[in-house]
């Protein structure tokens, strides 16, 4: 039996009926095309799927979409203010943060959400903040850098 | 103009960056098609079995089941990337009367959506006559194991011999011989996109691939081969690739399977195999044992190498005849073997064919090879770094009969490692570190596809306001080969890299290239690029100085995107209004340049070789056998450094991905069955663990490379395991000589020594 | 792939006990859902009716009991209780075993009483709940029960939970004074279950011995364990390293470990050894410390 979910992205409110099976990640991959949020794995080990809700960051495959009933998510689709890049998009393109970018958007919501509950995190607390997305080809350490960068202020927030 | 270079060597924002970090690339994983099916895959339970029948008519009844297919809709044909050698071609992929490890594809099925396409899996009745199987090397080569493919026998289906000198002379010679076994493991690509693909058969006969691939030529001509079509009918198109690492270079199930189940519909079909299928239905590191033999006279100058590998294969060959060959030749690196002897045997067992990985054979002789160089300097009492020394291989080496070493600057890697030893000083109790030396080729030669050589390929074509749409067929798996060669192709033409295009890797537009496998872009395909752009360079000049009337004996050059006298620079014109003027109005005619490469007499493996010495402290906790990774420094030589920051990265994520190897990642079988084919239990390095890393670069030339250039990013992957096994022994003591370290191996090392030491006591 | 089903979201405990009763024959609570949810992606649980009670705001508290004691509401994510303020004395190692749990994401989203529900013996919560002494409340329609954590963890992946009930709150006594509690976990990568954990809490009397000790083993027993030989050999001495090694030994005789793909039966043992010595002998130090 289908039920009615309401939930905000990326600012957006949406009104969408679906089974109650229904990841939240597939919401946002299948039903609204934003594929920026990937899926890595089966077992909710690698956060490849991780976005920002109400705040925090959390991985999408292990919420169900109904459980978000309510909920304000911010993908990476919505990292960006129109047509400038968000402070930790610019640090990873300056550092190199990236190589295949698969594990990208969910490394950059995880940011996100450390951001939100630590706006200039330590090298640890970073660290500790990264430690739910594993990444194949950077080894991390430039993600790091990156992020320190934010923390210590060297990229401006437009308002 | 006083720098060297205007683009290369300088820190840049990847060609791919921004749609990477917005989220807007589109992988093979995201791509959705109008009309598109979904599929799946069904797989044997079994590890070896005959199918006696296949019943898929209940499945093909199913609402929203659209096509089924099993080998009876195949043209019977079985494939490998080793065309030139029939034998080697071993896999049907859907299997029509066999199959020979849990996992192998026996049936597949579109359907309107995964749900539906996974429940028709279970509609579909195979009846299997199980056989006896045989699950491990050392148990497949004896005299009465079972057949795991008819007619090969004691299932060694590829052997290799590597010989120069009189190894059993030598080991006369030798005050110290010391023989010594290891054991080295599996490993899984782990990328983190799957293997999937969209396939798209249209009704007048063409077939549209997008796959997630290290090689779309590969795809394209090995899909044209299965599927009985013209290669030109088949367009291979290579999104952003979430990973590779070795492991999507040959015809996949995915690949395959969409393409069979599209073209019986004129249908769009989409496979996406899940993160089990990953773990144990593709192809993975190939697991090896060895034997190994060094001999040396005192003053610690070695005399001979005797090495024995077999090797297991698992079902199916792949690129196995490769590793089981690199990882013979590797062994031999990074020193001077007056005298060496390498025998190499691949077996056949059921299970998940092995195959090719990054260092593809090198990082498993690396463990064996920089531990018995250690193990025999301390027999010796010489230091380790000295050790290295008086043996490691020099510019313009050759490796007798098999390679011929332009560019290596091992020695000086060996120098700042020295140095960082000695700057640290004394270290703090149960800590040691640990050294291995590595050589890694630039550009594999063999090609085992069509024709006995490598070759790369890649056309630049101008547009009117300057532009430069850059051609290649080489892949970027994220390993950066799209900036890489924009930037090689942008630093000869004289523009800015803003300038460069990049289309790749699609087989109906690009010219081909054998793709990212063997550290071959940069090198390889990097001197294709930079002569296309050497060719169209010289067209503009030829136009450029008619238009400025130079005398005959003056130079142009472009730089920054200006067209200069190269001895006057400040006589210049604007490249863009040259190029606009050479275009515009005169008959259409457009600047195109072509280029290509393929390496000439530099033997059969590379034309160079990227060298490196790592230096890897660990903690113990020796009353758990717990091991830390402190710090990583590696001191490595790739030419000159196009990339920078691609060099950190590629570095970075090869600590990860080797020290995996060592510490963690394993892949446990019962009878055939990996036990862990999920991220929750196949252990990776996440960020608490990565280790605090150091790289220095030492500066070479490569005169094979463009603008002096090799490879860097399969070769550091050789030495961390070998290092942390030796850092472990410097540490606490005790030898670790199979694969993963793990802290229970430690701890019962550690147990070993002391009872040993206690007995020893005890004598006295 | 997930076999559908019929979806509840109670706004209250109340609503949510009904619900339990009404379907209390096939049915499956979900909370952060970081546990459930895998389970049921994977086939290996086909509820009819899942009820979701995340939304239960008045389960998600932690307060003072009015004591030194606190009670912590079954919702109350590991987040919250990670970075919680009320986490002192010898309750900081609710803290430290929250920042060792899994990964961020994980934790922002799971609960603590979502996780000691799943019953998994690697869990972190349940170990450092049993040696801290805490005990469990269980609410259904007909009213409410208390049990202890040893009560409370019955077997693998099994809890004292009857159909129809669910936990409500985790209460943590008062403890006496000069008490410290520690807890620490073997693992090869950081963020991974542990292959075997301990949690010890101490109690030391005026002249410095024992009065009292609460260990607790993880993943070493289908359950959550006490390790009361362990504690027997401490109990009313002055502890030294000698006494702890014995303890330590004991310990690890009668944990009830298994060999899996992570590590053997015996090195199971071995790490129980080592680890109930040295946890034992920080929760020590902090007692005399606090």
């Amino acid at each position: 039996m289908l039920k009615e979910l309401k939930l905000t992205i990326n600012g957006q409110p949406y009104e969408l009926s679906i089974h109650p099976r229904t990841l939240l990640v597939e919401v946002l991959r299948e039903q609204l095309g934003l594929t920026g949020t990937k899926r890595g794995c089966n077992e909710g080990a690698c956060g490849a799927c991780t976005v920002v809700m109400n705040g925090k960051s959390v991985k999408s495959c292990s919420v169900l979409a109904l459980s978000a009933n309510g909920a304000e998510i911010t993908t990476v689709e919505g990292l960006a203010k129109g047509a400038e890049l968000h402070p930790l998009q610019k640090a990873f393109l300056d550092y190199g943060a990236y190589q295949c970018g698969f594990c990208t958007a969910g490394m950059l919501m995880s940011c996100k959400g450390l951001l939100n509950m630590f706006p200039n995190p330590t090298p640890e607390q970073i660290r500790d903040g990264i430690d739910g997305n594993i990444c194949r080809c950077t080894g991390y350490n430039s993600i790091l850098r990156a992020v320190e960068a934010v923390s210590r202020g060297d990229y401006k927030e437009t308002k | 103009m006083s720098e060297k270079y205007s683009v290369i060597g300088k820190n840049v924002h990847r060609v791919d960056g921004t749609e990477k970090v917005t989220g807007t690339a589109k992988y093979t994983f995201d791509i959705v098609l109008p009309n598109m099916l979904y599929g799946k895959i069904l797989r044997s339970p079994y590890a070896s079995a005959k199918i006696v029948s296949i019943d898929t008519s209940k499945a093909e009844k199913m609402d929203g089941v659209y096509a089924v297919v099993t080998a009876k809709d195949t043209i019977h044909k079985k494939q490998g990337i080793w065309r030139r050698f029939p034998e080697l071609c071993d896999e049907e992929i859907l299997c029509s009367t066999r199959v020979r490890y849990i996992g192998d594809p026996v049936a597949a099925v579109a359907a309107i959506d995964e749900y539906t396409a996974e429940e028709a899996l279970n509609m579909i009745d195979v009846e299997y006559e199980p056989l006896p199987a045989v699950y491990s090397q050392l148990d497949a080569i004896k005299e009465d194991a079972p057949q795991v493919h008819d007619g090969v026998e004691l299932n060694i289906n590829v052997t290799r011999h590597i010989e120069w000198g009189d190894v059993d002379e030598a080991f006369k010679q030798c005050d110290v011989i010391r023989e010594d076994h290891f054991v080295c493991s599996s490993q899984a690509h782990m990328c983190m996109e799957t293997h999937c693909a969209a396939a798209s058969y249209s009704y007048d006969g063409k077939l549209t691939v997008w796959a997630s691939t290290q090689a779309s030529y590969y795809t394209q001509v090995l899909l044209a081969g299965m599927l009985g079509m013209r290669e030109g009918d088949i367009r291979v198109i290579k999104p952003p690739v979430g990973g590779g690492f070795g492991g999507k270079f040959e015809l996949d199930s995915a690949q395959f399977c969409a393409a069979l189940l599209s073209k019986k519909i004129c249908r769009p079909v989409r496979i996406v195999l899940s993160r089990e299928e990953e773990f144990t239905a593709t192809k993975r590191r190939t697991p090896i044992v060895y034997t190994s033999r060094i001999g040396a006279k005192k003053d610690g100058t070695i005399l001979a190498k005797e090495i024995r590998g077999i090797t297991d294969g698992g079902a199916y060959t792949g690129m196995g005849a490769t590793a089981l060959y690199l990882t013979g030749f590797f062994s031999s690196f990074p020193y001077k073997y007056p005298n060496y002897r390498y025998d190499g045997y691949r077996a056949y067992t059921n299970t998940e064919p092995t195959s090719a990985m990054r260092g593809f054979g090198a990082p498993q002789a690396v463990f064996v090879g920089e531990q018995q160089i250690d193990l025999i300097a301390k027999d010796l009492g010489i230091d380790p770094i000295e050790i290295r020394r008086k043996n490691g291989m020099v510019p313009n080496y050759e490796v007798p009969g098999q390679a011929f070493i332009q560019s290596c600057g091992l020695h000086q890697c060996l120098d700042k490692i020295d140095n960082y030893i000695k700057e640290r000083g004394k270290l703090p109790a149960d800590h040691g570190i640990g050294i291995a030396a590595y050589g890694f080729m630039s550009g594999g030669i063999f090609n085992w596809f069509d024709t006995p050589y490598a070759f790369s390929s890649a056309i630049v074509k101008l547009s009117i306001d300057g532009k430069v749409d850059l051609f290649t067929g080489a892949c970027d798996i994220g390993q950066g080969s799209d900036t890489t060669l924009s930037m090689i192709t942008a630093e000869e033409l004289g523009v800015k890299l803003s300038d460069i295009r990049i289309h790749a890797a699609d087989t109906a537009i690009c010219p081909a290239d054998l793709g990212a496998w063997g550290s071959r872009e940069t090198l390889m395909n990097g001197n294709a690029c930079k002569m296309a752009a050497a060719d169209a360079k010289r067209q503009i000049i030829e136009f450029a100085a008619a238009k400025m009337g130079v005398n005959i004996v003056h130079d142009l050059d472009i730089r920054d995107g200006w067209i200069y006298l190269a001895d006057r620079p400040e006589r210049r014109v604007s490249y863009y209004d040259i190029v606009r003027e050479a275009i515009r109005g005169r008959d259409g005619e457009t600047i195109i340049g072509r280029g290509h490469y393929t390496p000439h007499r530099k033997g059969m493996i590379s034309p160079a070789y990227s060298f490196g010495v790592q230096a890897v402290e660990v903690e113990v906790d020796p009353e758990t056998g717990k091991m830390k990774l402190i710090n990583v420094v590696t001191a490595h030589e790739s030419g000159t450094v196009v990339n920078p920051i691609g060099i950190t990265g590629q570095l970075e994520g090869a600590i990860m991905m080797a020290g995996g190897y060592a510490l963690c990642e394993d892949q446990p079988m019962d009878q055939g069955k990996i036990l862990n084919p999920s991220l929750a239990d196949y252990k990776v390095i996440r960020s608490l663990d990565m280790p605090q890393t150091q790289i220095i670069e030492v500066d070479t030339y490569e005169p094979e490379g463009p603008f002096g250039a090799k490879e860097a990013g399969e070769g550091l992957t050789n030495p961390t395991a070998g290092a942390i096994a030796n850092a472990v022994r410097n540490a606490v003591g005790v030898t670790v000589n199979t694969l993963p370290i793990t802290p229970e191996k430690i701890f019962r090392a550690i147990q070993e020594k002391k009872a040993k030491e206690a007995q020893a006591k005890k004598a006295k | 792939m997930i076999k559908d089903f019929e979806y509840f979201g109670p706004k209250t405990l109340n609503e949510a006990l009904v619900l339990l009763d009404k379907y209390r024959d096939d049915y499956k609570i979900i909370a952060g859902g970081q546990s459930l949810i895998i389970l049921l992606r994977q086939g290996l649980l086909q509820p009819e009716n899942v009820i979701d009670i995340y939304g239960i705001k008045e389960l998600d508290y932690i307060k003072s009991d009015g004591k030194k004691g606190l009670k912590i509401g079954a919702l109350t994510t590991h987040r919250e209780i990670e970075y919680s303020e009320l986490m002192q004395g010898s309750f900081k190692v609710l803290s430290e075993m929250e920042h060792l749990l899994s990964t961020p994401q994980t934790r922002n989203r799971g609960t603590i009483g979502g996780n000691i529900s799943h019953g998994d013996p690697a869990g972190d919560p349940a170990p450092v709940l049993m040696a801290l002494g805490a005990n469990v409340k269980l609410a259904s329609i007909t009213g409410e029960r208390i049990l202890n954590m040893e009560e409370f963890s019955v077997d693998y992946f099994e809890t004292a939970m009857e159909h129809g009930e669910m936990l409500v709150e985790i209460e943590l006594p008062a403890p006496p004074p000069h008490t410290g509690a520690a807890y620490t976990k073997f693992n090869i990568i950081a963020s991974d279950m542990a292959t075997v954990s301990v949690a010890s809490c101490v109690t030391l009397a005026a002249d410095d011995t024992c009065a009292d000790v609460r260990i607790a083993l993880g993943a070493a027993a289908p359950r959550p364990m006490r390790a009361k030989a362990a504690e027997a050999i401490l109990k009313g001495k002055k502890i030294t390293d000698a006494l702890l090694k014995k303890a330590g030994q004991a310990a690890s005789e009668e944990a009830e470990p298994v060999s899996d793909i992570s590590a053997s039966e015996e090195y199971r043992r071995e790490l129980v050894k080592v680890l109930t010595a040295r946890v034992t002998k920080e929760a020590m130090s902090r007692a005399k410390a606090g």
